[in-house]
């Protein structure tokens, strides 16, 4: 009998607990009584502000002695010194949940690179540009007169970033595959399963050529410019306090000369 | 050029995350999997049906799309409702929910998973058990619970160690999928030099050590069972 | 006074009505054995009388304990188990606990009990040493001293039948009940089990047996039933029921069996 008792109120505990989960929604809005706590003043209340990001030079890599450098590194760093905060770099292992790490508060800010796009827009709040890139076809060197347009990779087997700026540039087209990050891609161009990549100019010119873990791939034509921006949570004012922390730093000539040191061109 | 041993520095690195994530998840699946395999055999039947409905969803859905609930879940479940304003009390208590700690939220998920998996095994073992074992028990004056831990429990433990192996080995497996929220493990470790050198071998040399656990667990599955060999259900 | 005492007992199962008004006495020391076709009800009156079945109604008392009585039934966990140990069943199938070998399974329930015991923790080691040497009279008594330590796989049906008795005698009840105990054994095994049954009859044990042995029911037994269609169509002394049925049905279950 007792266990029978004991059973009766865990189910009705359990019941109550997913009834009080789901039902009560639709109430009027009522914005006081409740202090609202802006996005800055929250991140300023922990006082680190958590940076997404994915290993890819010359924006994030790991320097010799393991610590992380790159543009973005120094560059979110600066910003962040500016605000008053502490930078965390925190390494995604998977692109594709950007949003969900930013809206479920686990990151605060996606800074790795992020091609500005009319989708991602939907879904986070963008600063202004403050890097060009663009997107180029990657081949072996030996086929760079073969895959030299958008046209000519057609009917070629390619390989993209999911989710990124290269995708959307060969929507449509036959043989896509579509990897987990830009580095793949590479590697499935340098292994044979793939015959180009699609993927942006700057990493493509930091990891391809002469000198580099991929000597024997090469970029070829263009295909879109693009710009950088930094993702927020959707309509956060970390966006504008960002916006005027990179106005100051474009106008002492701090981004120039971090520009200048990873050969990158800023919007002007 | 990458050195061989700072690979493997980073390889030992990756697979003490997933050793970390195997046991943990083991120490409290297997309990958890008690009480969940006496709830589904129950006899208060609201219970039993709860029990079933919960291991339905836990194992018809995949481990990777529960750690991303589980994870992300109260995160994004806050900011909406701090988006939506309602005042009601339940809407406002959920906006200060926040994401937990990313292997904190691994552990759980893989318990849940886990022990819904072990349940069904417990069940099939307790439930294969005669019932004669049971009524003899009851007649030579035993309690039920002398019953089940003096007589019922080694002959379950003997049922379920083939499946359990099975299930234990794939878990071993498994601990890779933490990578999708961003967890350190041995497969990620494997792949940061892909992404940092181009180099896929560290990738591929992650197998040698979930080889080599495992061989280790198949050796110590195999002792018990044959320790347990010296009679027939 | 009868120490078993049964009163229209009534038993259904679903809508079969198994049991349907059963009623017989018995004295100390005596055999009684029940016989009669299969799904006549036989073994439900076991199962009834050892509390692995409830009856619908009727009356039950062992030794003077009320067991069962459909008026007032009230289910209590620690009474139960008191009753319990006044009866021993030995099943058709034997059930034995395969993890433990011969001596183990005659024991284990009896160490179990003298945990209750109030001087358990002080003499434990006198006391399980005399639950051991009881265990291995009993085991000699019927034949298995040179099995103690053999487990229940090893042993041939015969063999573990008789460790099944043993383990019931352990607990020494005051009733011992047998479910058909030979029905599970290959034909030239039944007669090992049968001189053991006798051994204990000769010993004056008080028995209930349901057996489709008949010649070994009629020289054995100081009480007879015939059950048909879960009633008692006949019962008597051996000579009565056997040799001078009054009932057709009876005599019509015995001469199946005279060839």
């Amino acid at each position: 009998m007792k266990k029978k008792i004991l059973a009766i109120v865990m189910s009705v505990v359990l019941v109550f607990g997913i009834v009080c989960a789901f039902t009560a929604c639709g109430d009027d809005k009522q914005d006081d009584g409740q202090k609202i706590v802006s996005d800055m003043e929250y991140i300023k209340e922990k006082g680190t502000m958590v940076i997404g990001i994915t290993e890819y030079a010359p924006m994030n890599f790991k320097a010799e002695d393991g610590s992380w450098t790159g543009f973005d590194t120094e560059f979110a760093e600066a910003v962040c010194e500016k605000l008053g905060v502490k930078a965390e770099f925190f390494v995604l292992s998977d692109w594709d949940q950007k949003v969900n790490e930013l809206n479920s508060k686990a990151i605060d800010v996606v800074w790795n690179g992020m091609t500005i796009t009319d989708e991602l827009k939907q879904s986070m709040s963008i600063t202004d540009p403050y890097v060009v890139n663009a997107q180029v076809i990657v081949c072996k060197a030996e086929n760079a007169e073969k895959y030299n347009s958008l046209d000519a990779i057609k009917d070629a087997k390619i390989a993209v970033e999911t989710g990124s700026a290269g995708e959307d540039c060969v929507e449509g087209f036959a043989n896509v595959t579509a990897v987990a990050a830009q580095s793949d891609a590479l590697l499935e161009v340098e292994s044979g399963a793939a015959d180009v990549c699609v993927i942006d100019i700057t990493m493509a010119n930091a990891m391809t050529g002469k000198g580099t873990s991929y000597a024997d791939l090469t970029k070829t034509a263009s295909l879109n410019e693009e710009q950088y921006g930094i993702g927020c949570r959707k309509d956060s004012d970390t966006c504008d306090e960002i916006n005027k922390v990179i106005d100051e730093l474009m106008a002492d000539g701090t981004l120039d000369k971090l520009a200048d040191k990873y050969e990158l061109t800023l919007v002007k | 050029m990458v050195v061989v041993s700072e690979v493997f520095k980073s390889l030992f690195e990756g697979f003490g995350v997933s050793l970390e994530i195997f046991a943990l998840t083991l120490l409290f699946a297997i309990p958890l999997g008690l009480v969940i395999s006496f709830g589904s055999m129950s006899k208060f039947k609201p219970l039993k049906y709860f029990v079933k409905f919960i291991v339905w969803i836990i194992r018809g859905t995949p481990l990777m799309l529960q750690l991303i609930i589980i994870f992300y879940g109260p995160g994004l479940l806050a900011t909406w409702a701090a988006n939506s304003g309602s005042a009601n009390p339940a809407i406002l208590w959920m906006s200060s929910w926040q994401v937990m700690d990313r292997f904190l939220a691994v552990i759980v998920s893989f318990v849940i998973n886990y022990a819904c998996y072990f349940s069904e095994i417990f069940r099939g073992g307790i439930e294969g058990i005669p019932k004669g074992q049971y009524e003899a028990g009851q007649v030579l004056g035993m309690t039920k619970t002398q019953t089940f831990f003096k007589v019922v429990l080694m002959q379950v433990v003997k049922r379920i160690i083939p499946p359990m192996s099975n299930e234990i080995i794939t878990l071993v497996k498994d601990t890779s999928l933490a990578r999708v929220i961003s967890v350190y493990e041995l497969i990620w470790a494997g792949q940061t030099f892909i992404k940092s050198s181009g180099i896929l071998w560290p990738l591929l040399a992650t197998g040698i050590f979930y080889l080599a656990f495992n061989g280790i667990l198949t050796i110590v599955f195999g002792k018990i069972e044959k320790k347990l060999d010296y009679y027939k259900n | 006074m009868s120490i078993l005492e049964v009163k229209d007992l009534k038993k259904s199962f679903g809508k079969t009505e198994v049991l349907k008004g059963v009623s017989f006495e018995l004295n100390e020391g005596e055999v009684l054995s029940i016989i009669g076709s299969s799904g006549s009800g036989k073994t439900t009156i076991l199962r009834c009388i050892n509390q692995l079945e409830t009856a619908d109604s009727g009356y039950i008392s062992v030794d003077g304990v009320v067991f069962f009585d459909g008026n007032q039934h009230k289910e209590n966990a620690a009474e139960k188990r008191k009753r319990q140990l006044l009866v021993g069943l030995v099943f058709q199938e034997f059930h034995l606990f395969p993890q433990y070998n011969v001596l183990d399974n005659v024991t284990l329930a009896a160490k179990l009990l003298a945990k209750e015991r109030a001087d358990y923790k002080e003499n434990k080691k006198e006391i399980f040493a005399d639950i051991e040497s009881k265990a291995k009279e009993i085991l000699a008594k019927v034949g298995l001293s040179e099995k103690l330590g053999n487990y229940p796989c090893e042993l041939s049906g015969g063999q573990k039948q008789r460790v099944s008795i043993a383990r019931a005698l352990m607990l020494e009840p005051k009733i011992l009940f047998f479910d058909e105990p030979t029905s599970a054994l290959d034909p030239e095994l039944t007669g090992e089990i049968l001189k053991v049954i006798k051994s204990l009859a000769e010993d004056k044990v008080t028995m209930v047996i349901v057996t489709h042995e008949m010649s070994f029911a009629k020289a054995v037994s100081s009480k007879v039933i015939f059950m048909d269609n879960g009633v008692i169509e006949e019962a008597g002394t051996p000579e009565e029921v056997f040799d001078n049925p009054k009932s057709e049905r009876t005599k019509a279950f015995i001469s199946k069996f005279d060839d």
